[in-house]
């Protein structure tokens, strides 16, 4: 994989200067989907708040894994298993007196196949706010229109909000999936491969509407596509084999990577 | 090598194109093909009355008939005349085979005669006296050969005026009729317009003559009818005023009522078969009938006036009862017939004797030919087709007033005791109890099968679902006479026995439970989060157990406190409900039992094959699980549950074994759940063995399985576009 990553890197130099404050951080976070495999090896990561954070590496490493840890949707499976500490905002998330609805509320996801309910647009985006208690009218209408402003979507689908969202292109879907995780006002999004289903022109698309949001919101993504983390990313990790290889400011990662390993990914020697 | 493979293949879809296509168009013809033949078994109840003439000839010789009829074969014939000859007619031979004269005295003419369907015959003639005797057309075997042979008895024969004999006692009217004791009345006006009676009782072998006149003042007889059944004589007068008679106690006649009937002149009068309606004809060519029948809030017996029958636009002058059924004949005098059924008031049929005065009309025994002479000399036999005069859209589905009863009501009985019993075929209550044993089963099963299969799907630790489901399947699986049995013989007294506990289960048990449930959510999320599954399913049973346990307990006390000690005899006494053993309740239990497996395996089917991005999308977004299945996956699976439950609604509808033996098939409408029903599907069952192959009970049953066909075929096709159109809207992930 021979690309030019430096003249996308170049973009986001100036973010590295500011000062941060970590909204996200794990402890020697390992992680079980049986006992007798450990898919997450002791990792320790501390997500800025408001950057994009691009999670990288070959594919089964354990990023989606590590992503779902964040909104506990890994509760869902049964039998895992979690050590460790993550903590947001500094609040250990796993701790019992966490709720489940709130924290997922806090830590919006978008997957990486669009999965719009089979409703109409509208009911798509009012769906978070509807479920967490909103039921004001006038709130929720403001919420559906400045969500889906933000995930540039409003021009398209303004005029056919209730018509069904199944026929919107996959690529408008996606962005309603992210409107729809924006309209609970979440302080986290995670994304998982959020443009790997989609055709160059949506993934742009996706991409422009990462750039707006990425002034609001902590945005967690994993990628495969290396130049897409370049574009996107404040910060980049590189996850192998269930280890965090390299954690560092994208512009380092990837045109000064500390590890041997990391550059050797990025170069496409393997992956 | 290769070619040979392709072929072998190309071959092999060829067969199993063959294959599947032909069980694909099999199933469909055999489908409509069953549609067709129960189509072809129901439609000759629908059709009209026909008449055909099958003979018409002229007498060579002027005679003046009173009197005629044919036999059951329709091959011989007999005429009286008013001169006392009696001929035999032939109608394969069409000739005069024999003769025979009646006793009569010079110059004496017969004025009126009757015959009933024993073949007694009674005249009356000009010199006031009456002839009794038998005339039976017999058919005689001779290998295979039939002859009809004519037998005459002469029984008796009595001058009328006994007491006063005189020369113009001529008998104007006459009515006679025999009960099943052989007690033997005449009744009949003589030339002085005085109403006389005699009773010819065989136990006291004794003849007791009456004058009914002193009871009528003023009254001019014009018209008599006798009921044997009843012991009663009504007359009828030329004001439009009819007379009952109480003729019970053969020693003293007793006027009972008398009520005004027509606006006109009453010309004829005529029981029915059965003995219980009255036919009433007028002047003015107003035909009504007639029947004995309580009014509302009254326990009286009185005659009310039923149907009225299309005007005839001349005097009636005759009203013929078929030997058969309800089916009875109307003359006016300027020759028109009109054939009427007395049951729906239908006039089936009208036909006209060519500008001549009938004399004399009769049907054949079996109803199914009508013999006329008329004053032309003219003799002829109608072929009559009308099978199915007992079943119209409007006795099927109407209201209709049956005979005795004190209105139109929706009524099924198909037989009774008797050849005269008046079918009653109202597919209403049948409909009724089909509808009311669903209805129960439905919301029996439907919060079980539904939640179940939501547990099961949605909640249920995955272990427990692996036992839960087969489980359900297996009871699918279970033969519903099975069902049946257990529900009419175990648990239809069970429930009898424990009415109190079972009522204490339905009302107190879902609020116990909620109130126990909820302790269950005063443990901490947190807590609980980390319990085992079955801790949960565990405290469930424990709950269940518990309320069972605390309502048997009390069941006892309270009922004594509450009913006196007896539910069962609390609601009657105080609510007026009835309790049958075999209830709607007991069926909805049993057969919502066989509809549960059906609703729940599509319903959690439908649930589980929701795909799990979406209900990954609805929590992630912060959603509970209780919001995911509601909001999500339900509407989701909304097609599948649909159909899931329309596919019980059909099995309920259909279902025959358990619906026989778990209810009581009596066919009532009425809401109350403690009373049975009998459903269209029992109803097949139970009656086709009384059902006269071509009857038209026979018949209706066809129908009832056509409607049931209908029904189902309906539902599911209902089922299928809802599905569709629920699973376009919302399963299109
Ligand atoms: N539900 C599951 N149960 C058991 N093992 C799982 C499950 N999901 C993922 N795994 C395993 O965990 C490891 C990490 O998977 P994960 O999906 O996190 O990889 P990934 O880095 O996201 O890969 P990709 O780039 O292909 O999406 C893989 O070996 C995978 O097989
Ligand atoms: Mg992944």
């Amino acid at each position: 994989m021979n690309v030019d990553i430096g003249n996308a890197v170049r973009k986001n130099e100036e973010a590295e200067t500011s000062e941060e404050r970590i909204v996200l951080e794990t402890k020697d976070l390992n992680f079980y989907y049986t006992p007798e495999v450990k898919t997450l090896k002791n990792i320790n990561i501390s997500i800025p708040e408001k950057k994009v954070t691009a999670f990288i590496g070959p594919s089964g490493c354990g990023k989606s894994t590590l992503l779902r840890c964040f909104n506990r949707m890994n509760d869902l499976i049964p039998g895992v298993k979690l050590e460790g500490k993550i903590e947001i905002d500094g609040q250990d998330i796993y701790s019992p007196e966490v709720n489940l609805e709130d924290l997922r509320k806090k830590v919006g996801m978008v997957f990486q196949k669009s999965n719009p309910f089979p409703m109409d647009i509208w009911e798509n985006v009012a769906f978070g706010p509807k479920v967490n208690g909103v039921t004001d009218k006038v709130e929720l209408e403001e919420l559906v229109v400045s969500s889906l402003k933000q995930a540039d979507l409003w021009r398209e689908v303004k005029d056919r909000l209730k018509t069904s969202a199944l026929d919107l292109s996959g690529g408008q879907q996606q962005r309603l999936c992210i409107a729809r995780a924006l309209a609970n006002k979440p302080e986290i999004i995670l994304m998982d491969e959020p443009a790997s289903a989609l055709d160059p022109i949506s993934t742009n698309k996706i991409e422009e509407t990462i750039e707006e949001l990425r002034a609001n919101y902590t945005i967690i993504i994993v990628t495969h596509n290396m130049q897409q983390a370049a574009r996107v990313s404040d910060y980049t990790a590189f996850l192998m084999t269930g280890d965090l290889v390299e954690f560092n400011s994208t512009s380092t990662l990837f045109t000064n990577p500390d590890e041997k390993l990391t550059e050797d990914y990025i170069t496409g020697r393997f992956g | 090598m290769k070619s040979d493979f392709k072929k072998k293949i190309e071959r092999s879809n060829k067969i199993s194109k063959a294959v599947i296509s032909f069980g694909g168009y099999g199933v469909i013809f055999s489908i409509i093909g069953i549609f067709l033949f129960l189509l072809y078994e129901t439609i000759p109840l629908f059709y009209g009355a026909e008449i055909d003439t099958a003979l018409s000839f002229k007498l060579s010789k002027k005679k003046h008939v009173v009197l005629s009829g044919v036999d059951q074969y329709k091959e011989l014939s007999y005429l009286i005349s008013n001169n006392g000859e009696i001929d035999f007619f032939n109608l394969k031979e069409k000739r005069i085979t024999k003769k025979d004269t009646l006793p009569l005295a010079a110059n004496e003419i017969i004025t009126t005669g009757v015959r009933n369907s024993n073949g007694d015959i009674s005249l009356g003639t000009d010199k006031g006296r009456i002839l009794f005797f038998n005339l039976n057309l017999k058919p005689v075997f001779t290998g295979s050969q039939r002859r009809i042979v004519p037998q005459l008895e002469l029984k008796k024969s009595f001058r009328s005026d006994v007491e006063n004999p005189a020369d113009n006692n001529g008998i104007k009217i006459l009515a006679f009729s025999e009960n099943d004791d052989g007690v033997l009345y005449w009744a009949w006006v003589n030339a002085e317009d005085k109403l006389l009676l005699k009773i010819y009782d065989p136990d006291e072998e004794e003849y007791f003559d009456f004058s009914l006149s002193d009871n009528l003042e003023n009254v001019n007889v014009t018209a008599l009818a006798l009921n044997p059944d009843q012991e009663s004589l009504i007359a009828g007068d030329d004001k439009g005023e009819l007379y009952l008679f109480d003729l019970s106690d053969h020693s003293e006649p007793d006027l009972l009522d008398n009520w005004k009937a027509a606006d006109f002149k009453i010309t004829s009068l005529s029981f029915l078969i059965g003995n219980n309606t009255l036919i009433v004809g007028d002047k003015n060519g107003n035909v009504t009938s007639w029947f004995e029948a309580r009014e509302k809030g009254s326990d009286e017996l009185k005659y009310r006036e039923v149907h009225t029958f299309k005007k005839m636009d001349s005097e009636i002058v005759n009203v013929v009862p078929s030997p058969r059924n309800r089916l009875f004949l109307v003359i006016g005098k300027n020759g028109k017939v009109e054939l009427n059924y007395s049951t729906t008031g239908n006039t089936e049929l009208e036909f006209s004797e060519n500008k001549s005065r009938v004399l004399s009309a009769s049907f054949a025994p079996k109803a199914d030919g009508i013999f006329v002479v008329n004053s032309k000399n003219e003799v002829s036999l109608f072929k009559l087709d009308d099978e199915h005069p007992d079943v119209s859209w409007k006795t099927l589905f109407g209201k209709v007033w049956y005979e005795g009863y004190p209105g139109p009501a929706f009524v099924w009985q198909s037989t009774g005791g008797t050849d005269s019993f008046e079918s009653k075929f109202s597919l209403i209550p049948l409909i009724f109890g089909t509808l009311k044993g669903t209805f129960y089963a439905m919301i029996f099963a439907i919060p079980i099968a539904l939640f179940g299969a939501i547990y099961v799907s949605q909640f249920a630790p995955k272990r427990f679902a692996k036992i839960i489901k087969p489980t359900v399947e297996i009871m699918a699986a279970l033969p519903s006479v099975v069902i049946g049995f257990l529900a009419g013989l175990y648990f239809s007294p069970l429930f009898e026995h424990h009415l109190m506990l079972i009522f204490l289960l339905s009302v107190l048990a879902p609020a116990l439970f909620l109130i126990l449930i909820s302790f269950w959510g005063m443990i901490p999320e947190r807590k609980r989060r980390t319990l085992p599954a079955y801790y949960e399913l565990g405290f469930v049973l424990f709950v269940m157990a518990a309320v069972y346990y605390f309502s048997s307990i009390v069941s006892l006390p309270l009922e004594k406190i509450f009913f006196n000690g007896d539910l069962k005899q609390w609601l009657y006494s105080s609510l007026n409900v009835s309790y049958d053993q075999r209830n709607s309740l007991v069926v909805g239990f049993a057969l919502g039992f066989a509809v549960i497996p059906i609703i729940f395996t599509i319903t959690e089917d439908a649930l589980s094959n929701v795909p799990a991005s979406l209900s990954s999308a609805s929590l992630a977004l912060g959603a509970s699980k209780w919001q995911t299945v509601k909001r999500v996956i339900l509407p989701a699976a909304a097609g599948g549950i649909f159909a899931g439950v329309m596919l019980g609604l059909g099995r309920a509808i259909g279902e025959t074994m358990i619906v026989l033996m778990a209810t009581g098939n009596t066919p009532i409408m009425d809401l109350s759940p403690f009373d049975g029903f009998r459903a269209m599907s029992a109803n097949i069952a139970v009656e086709i063995p009384e059902a006269p192959v071509d009857g038209s009970l026979y018949r209706v049953l066809f129908l009832t399985a056509l409607l049931l066909l209908v029904f189902t075929f309906i539902i599911n096709s209902f089922a299928t576009y809802i599905g569709d159109k629920l699973r376009k809207k919302y399963a299109r992930y």
